[in-house]
């Protein structure tokens, strides 16, 4: 079989190359080890209601914002029912050990007098603090669209290369305020001695200038991109694991699956980069690559928690409230191996924003998060979906019992009981995601670390997904953008996005 | 052995046997795009794989640019080295 370009994997970074590149006329086909398209951006269900993995809500989709420029340039808009969080939207945040709970608004302005509010003694910290932000993303062109792409791309170092627990301890003494300011690193997985001031400056930025749910969540991007994709011709194929990338006179020549040999020019692979090496000759790569590879380190992983709660009442109304539960100072996302469910927790209601979920009765999911390490799952981590041991049941049953104690403790006043559906652990992303160690958001973006990007040294090799470029939704979409730029064109088909402003 | 001259064979080392290159390529003026055919490409590589060789952070992006020559890079990595000394 023969075609223009192979992507190995179909989350949102190889939906959106295959789209991007159809739309030039390439032929595509994407190659999908799992029975359903769409990675971590799929919903499962239990007991009819739907569960979302890795789609809670996100920033980016205000007009003119670049995930809302993309999808209007890929024409996936119209299958969206995108909606807005209102303004009394917010992260309820509670810090541990502290009478204080600070609302994070969706909004700069909003923060910024509720910061004022709960701190009013630091009103300088605050304002310096939400000025760094802004100034840092205004030089960076995914927010700031009239940038040219290259310079941001090829910069080896890229910008506000400090770390953010440095940052935040001249910005204020208070440890409360720095807890507070640290707490999007829930949504990249870097501790704040890691990460640099740039990197939370992206996803801080981009939350800070607006959330967004969408009704169906995940799901319903994954079904808007494989209905266009459809129509453009791309095929993708589930069920379908690509076991060798061919290389023949020193570049790609293709993909073995399976069940085939597809020949093609050019080759993406969007998994995990340490994973490249077990699919492809690692000789056509130089050692020190290998080892670049091979030695990536992974963000922390998880311990979720999929339930419902019961009690018909409690869902009258839509929330536009996630709960955070946080550690005070640096420690935001460290686990206690001793008291793994004393760990800073994140509780959130998406089908109770979801018009869908709220007229089909279906509205009443929970998800229950916690920072979870690795090394907890020690004794279970040879087993697989579908064989582990009795023990590691056990195992998740008791953390799952911990974690919703706590949770009922916390916020069961105002959530109701909750009764347990489902429960994910690190093997589980694992498993299920293709990180190593279960790493939440992959490859770890923090300091000192430098990501691969998409170009390799092989002809006809390209990689794309969140750990090539930015964590998150918004980054492996974007990540897949920039893919397909470096194949295409990169500020050729920045201008041509660009124009859908 | 002088410092420099201990750095001069660890770099060489780390050239040869990360990068495979060729160690009688590797005189100190070649230069490491036109003679030694590396690019901009592998500049990420050549830091990551020097700053594991040499234990220290590298992060004056200019100061990498601006090397063209095996000889640029032994004398960088120096400096850093004094640096980190005091």
């Amino acid at each position: 079989m023969n075609t223009d370009v192979v992507i190995i994997g179909s989350g949102i970074s190889g939906l959106t190359a295959a789209a991007l590149l159809a739309q030039k006329g390439k032929r595509v086909i994407i190659l999908e080890k799992k029975s359903r398209p769409g990675g971590a951006l799929k919903r499962f269900k239990r007991q009819g209601i739907p569960f979302d993995v890795g789609f809670h809500y996100t920033g980016g989709l205000g007009k003119g914002e670049i995930l809302r420029v993309l999808w209007e340039h890929l024409n996936i808009l119209p299958g969206l029912s995108i909606q807005p969080f209102p303004p009394h939207g917010n992260d309820q945040v509670s810090i541990k050990d502290s009478d204080k709970t600070v609302r994070c608004f969706f909004s700069y302005e909003l923060l910024q007098k509720e910061l004022q509010r709960v701190f009013p003694h630091e009103k300088h910290g605050i304002n310096e603090y939400m000025d760094t932000i802004r100034s840092i993303c205004s030089t960076i062109p995914f927010f700031n669209l009239d940038l040219p792409l290259t310079p941001f791309l090829r910069n080896l170092f890229g910008p506000a290369n400090t770390n953010l627990a440095d940052a935040l301890k001249t910005l204020t003494k208070d440890q409360e305020l720095q807890t507070i300011l640290n707490t999007p690193a829930f949504l990249h997985g870097v501790p704040p001695e890691n990460v640099s001031l740039a990197t939370h400056a992206i996803v801080a930025h981009s939350y800070y200038s607006g959330a967004y749910a969408l009704d169906g969540g995940g799901q319903a991007i994954v079904d808007a991109f494989v209905s266009e994709l459809n129509k453009a011709g791309v095929h993708i194929k589930t069920s379908c694991a690509a076991q060798e990338i061919m290389v023949h006179n020193s570049r790609v020549s293709g993909v073995r699956s399976s069940n085939e040999e597809i020949h093609a020019a050019d080759v993406i692979f969007t998994g995990h980069p340490t994973h490249l090496l077990d699919i492809i000759n690692g000789q056509v790569f130089r050692p020190v690559y290998c080892n670049r590879l091979r030695e990536l380190k992974n963000t922390g992983s998880m311990f979720i928690v999929f339930g419902a709660v019961d009690d018909p009442d409690s869902l009258q109304e839509t929330t536009w409230v996630n709960y955070y539960s946080v550690q005070k100072g640096m420690g935001l996302l460290a686990v206690h191996p001793e008291s793994p469910e004393n760990s800073s927790m994140m509780l959130t209601t998406p089908g109770r924003r979801d018009s869908d979920a709220i007229s089909t009765n279906s509205a009443r999911g929970v998800i229950l998060m916690r920072p979870a390490d690795w090394c907890e799952t020690a004794d279970f981590q040879k087993s697989e979906t579908g064989k582990r041991p009795a023990a590691y049941e056990d195992w998740k049953s008791d953390q799952t019992e911990k974690l919703l104690g706590q949770a009922h403790k916390l916020w069961g006043g105002t959530i109701g009981e909750i009764k347990p559906l489902a429960a994910g652990s690190p093997l589980t992303l694992r498993d299920e995601l293709g990180n190593p160690q279960g790493g939440v958001y992959g490859v770890k973006h923090s300091l000192g670390q430098f990501i691969t990007g998409a170009r390799t040294r092989l002809p006809g090799l390209w990689l794309s997904g969140q750990g090539t470029l930015m964590t998150g939704i918004m980054g492996a979409s974007l990540s897949g953008f920039v893919t397909a730029g470096e194949m295409l064109g990169l500020e050729e088909l920045w201008d041509e996005v660009r124009q859908c402003r | 052995m002088t410092y420099e001259e201990t750095i001069r064979q660890k770099v060489i080392e780390v050239l040869v046997d990360e990068f495979e290159l060729d160690q009688e390529l590797l005189q100190p003026e070649a230069t490491l795009y036109d003679d030694l055919g590396l690019d901009s490409l592998d500049a990420v590589d050549m830091v990551v794989a020097l700053e594991k060789a040499f234990g220290m952070k590298m992060n004056d992006e200019e100061k990498i640019r601006a090397v063209k020559t095996v000889d640029d890079l032994i004398r960088l990595i120096v400096s850093i080295g004094e640096q980190h000394a005091n």
